[in-house]
């Protein structure tokens, strides 16, 4: 395919790539050329230089304020000015095992744990239906518990073993309405407690027919929006026993 | 937001350059500065809100992986970030062209998008410049070139489109490339 007598051509080839008319495997070689020589390295970036400012002309549009709640969820950044930080405690993962792994169990330690910090709940506050889901593995064994706080559309999923994946592989999230295709809920760890922020898309289709499932994906997750590798486990999703807005017993 | 002003490009470079010391603070302010060009690059591409959404959140997380090997002697940081978000947008175009190309609303949507003369105003002087160029190539071939570059489609689906056959478009583009390179390296 490269003919080195073709130099024209060739350069050409890296423009094409630029551009982004090129299929998906002639892509994918300049890619693996790019990160191999230097040579293609400099020619792709004096295309960019050359025709990326076309991005100029392109209308600017505001992103929804959940894509950048998602990006410091996804990179576990700080955020300090959310009003409703998850601090150590929510994340602690041996905690989560202490509390048990049961599905309920979490659901009625997420009472307690949000419980902790705040003013006594009103008794409005404590009747909030939090759900949650015993994301089972086909052997039967747990993978992971889900807990929803549809109020401050929250989702906390807990691994209850460390779970094996491939490089390049890791757990990715779906909601699953009755009837309907899987919505991606976002990638999990496979060995500590994920915080996901839940759009109001989502949080709208939470209900007793909702099905979680968990898939094998590229680490950067389903590259088409549905899942693209094996449903590993899966769960429906209840709403948790509150105890009445009593959380002392726990 | 308007990047065109070389202190304002400076300052991308720099909140990247930081970014890439795991700078959560310039970071943010990135993000703040760039995501809506990159959000409606992706819009632009995809037509579709939450794989566009999808695709911008795989572009920051990436961006804040890889900051560290911004190299600003051969990109800015705005030329290195739209990049970027092109590259994921048409990774994903690709795995799922089938679907696209069945749906006969996308055939339809030949679009030539020539900026406004407002947006115009806004733009810096490196898209004068290529705008310039792009002129100077037969209306035809120019239009090909826009689309290609704002849809990121491949070959085969721009002849499509025009409905010229493949090797038409080919030579148009590469004809294109050719003089723009020329034109601009002048």
């Amino acid at each position: 395919m490269n003919n080195p007598t073709d130099d024209g051509n060739h350069n050409l080839r890296y423009a094409e790539y630029v551009l982004g008319v090129l299929d998906a495997d002639t892509r994918a070689d300049v890619a693996r050329e790019v990160l191999a020589s230097d040579e293609a390295a400099t020619a792709v970036a004096l295309w960019q230089r050359r025709l990326i400012p076309l991005a100029d002309s392109v209308t600017e549009v505001a992103p929804a304020p959940y894509v950048w709640a998602r990006i410091q969820h996804a990179l576990q950044l700080d955020a300090p000015t959310r009003a409703q930080p998850p601090g150590k405690l929510w994340n602690n993962l041996p905690l989560w095992h202490w509390l048990g792994i049961g599905a309920s169990a979490i659901a009625v330690a997420l009472l307690v744990v949000v419980a902790l910090p705040r003013k006594p709940p009103t008794p409005a506050a404590t009747m909030v239906a939090y759900m949650a889901a015993t994301i089972q593995q086909d052997n039967g064994s747990t993978g992971w518990t889900a807990t929803v706080d549809p109020q401050h559309a929250h989702m906390v999923v807990v691994p209850a073993t460390p779970i094996a994946f491939e490089p390049g592989r890791a757990p990715e999230l779906w909601l699953i309405p009755a009837g309907g295709k899987p919505i991606s809920v976002g990638m999990i760890a496979r060995d500590r407690a994920t915080t996901l922020i839940l759009d109001a898309t989502l949080v709208a289709r939470l209900g007793p027919t909702v099905t979680l499932a968990v898939s094998v994906e590229p680490t950067e997750g389903s590259p088409t929006g549905q899942p693209t590798g094996p449903v590993i486990a899966k769960g429906a999703l209840s709403t948790a026993p509150n105890a009445g807005g009593k959380v002392s017993s726990a | 937001m308007s990047v065109s002003s070389p202190a304002e490009r400076d300052e991308l470079n720099r909140l990247l350059q930081q970014s890439g010391s795991h700078d959560q603070k310039a970071f943010a302010e990135l993000y703040k500065r760039t995501s809506s060009r990159l959000f409606g690059v992706c819009l632009r591409m995809l037509r579709d809100r939450g794989e566009a959404e999808e695709v911008l959140q795989e572009t920051y997380t990436t961006v804040w992986r890889r900051a560290a090997s911004f190299d600003a002697s051969k990109a800015s940081a705005i030329t290195w970030l739209v990049t970027l978000s092109r590259n994921k947008a048409i990774d994903r175009l690709r795995q799922h062209r089938e679907q696209l190309m069945d749906d006969p609303s996308r055939l339809d949507e030949m679009v030539d998008e020539q900026p406004t003369p407002a947006a115009d105003a806004q733009t810096g002087q490196e898209y004068r410049r290529l705008q310039h160029c792009l002129d100077e190539l037969e209306p035809q071939q120019q239009s090909s070139v826009r689309e290609a570059f704002f849809t990121g489609a491949t070959y085969n689906e721009l002849a499509t489109r025009c409905k010229v056959p493949l090797g038409t478009m080919k030579s148009w583009i590469r004809r294109s490339l050719m003089q723009l390179r020329t034109c601009l390296d002048s």
